[in-house]
């Protein structure tokens, strides 16, 4: 009796509150990708990292209430080339054996001068917090959606291949990165 | 010194193409062999994009150079070369001319398997041959390019030992005429 009353009363709570949360969504991993795109020896290549866990709280018309909260696991890092992994996992990149996870979690979402939506955050990558603007693309499908961002990093910003390997012509410094998450309610 | 063949002695374009390439093979060897050995540094990077840069230099001399053989005719074998002989000869050269350009292109093949870039000498960015990463043929392609390296370090063995032969033993110019060319009338007869 008491549980049920507990049960109720938070549903009771939730049902009050949510009116004022933006939507929270729920992602499918099937169809949902992390990737970014970075040049070797002048060739642009994409990786992808195919473990990823993202929170999503989000309606298009209650930007304060947005919130975006990933967790992302560094060791499932593809770049479609095993050699390039292995060193990219090593101590001289992510360094996964002490940072195997990285984090971003929102900060402020806002509309910009070209009406796209900017969510600004914090990502914690090697160890490194830097704040990070994800440009938003978010297109309702029925119930689902799919959201869509993109961001411009910087490699050395994080410390990823510093000292012999800071050289940006043999790897690029800029890496454009690019969520495609399929939400369902 | 005539830039073609005649029928005593190579023409300057071919002995170009021979010597060149032997020079760039020998490198091209040795750069092989110590870069696999090689740490994981930036240099390391570097040298494989060498080694690639320098295979692909060979694929390219050794198409021109089939393509202007395919226009000349070559010297004569020595006089009194017993035909078993002839054959080996011109077998190891078919052998030779096959395994450099599947040497080559079997390091492309493997390459293109690994999804590893391709830019000849920084430069010319040249296609992959299997349309990215192939894991299955990745290892295969590996085994094949140094399979027939090392079919060609035994190949080269005889054809450097053949040419030294017919050099000091049959004292004929089947070397010289590779060295110099067309070797000067020196009176006998052929």
């Amino acid at each position: 009796m008491t549980k049920w009353f507990g049960y109720s009363a938070i549903a009771i709570l939730a049902a009050l509150a949510s009116p004022a949360m933006a939507k929270s969504w729920q992602v499918d991993p099937a169809h949902s990708t992390l990737a970014f795109t970075n040049s070797y020896q002048g060739v642009e290549y994409t990786g992808r990292f195919r473990r990823f866990t993202a929170a999503i709280d989000y309606d298009p018309n209650d930007l304060a209430h947005a919130k975006f909260d990933v967790a992302i696991d560094i060791t499932s890092l593809d770049t479609q080339n095993s050699e390039r992994d292995h060193t990219a996992l090593g101590a001289d990149f992510f360094d996964t054996a002490k940072f195997p996870r990285a984090h971003f979690v929102t900060t402020a979402f806002h509309k910009a001068a070209n009406g796209k939506v900017v969510a600004e955050g914090v990502l914690t990558l090697r160890g490194v917090s830097k704040p990070v603007a994800l440009t938003v693309s978010f297109k309702p499908d029925g119930s689902a959606a799919v959201l869509d961002v993109t961001a411009q990093l910087k490699r050395l910003d994080f410390g990823l291949g510093t000292g012999q390997w800071a050289d940006t012509s043999m790897i690029g410094d800029g890496v454009a990165v690019h969520g495609h998450l399929s939400l369902k309610p | 010194m005539p830039l073609r063949s005649t029928e005593t002695g190579w023409g300057a374009l071919v002995r170009a193409f021979h010597w060149l390439i032997a020079v760039l093979i020998i490198a091209q060897g040795v750069i092989g062999l110590a870069m696999v050995q090689m740490g994981l540094t930036p240099a390391k990077v570097r040298v494989f994009a060498l080694h690639k840069s320098i295979g692909i230099t060979i694929l390219a001399l050794v198409l021109l150079r089939i393509a202007w053989r395919l226009t000349e005719r070559r010297p004569a074998d020595p006089v009194g070369m017993p035909r078993w002989q002839r054959h080996a000869a011109h077998g190891l050269h078919l052998a030779l001319y096959v395994l450099i350009l599947a040497i080559p292109l079997s390091g492309w093949w493997f390459n293109s398997a690994a999804n590893a870039p391709l830019v000849w000498f920084g430069w010319l960015k040249l296609p992959s041959l299997t349309g990215g990463l192939d894991p299955v043929w990745k290892p295969r392609a590996l085994l094949l390019h140094q399979a027939l390296f090392w079919l060609l370090v035994a190949l080269l063995v005889l054809h450097v030992g053949a040419a030294l032969w017919h050099h000091f033993r049959q004292r004929d110019d089947v070397l010289r005429r590779m060295a110099f060319g067309s070797r000067k009338y020196s009176g006998d007869a052929r």
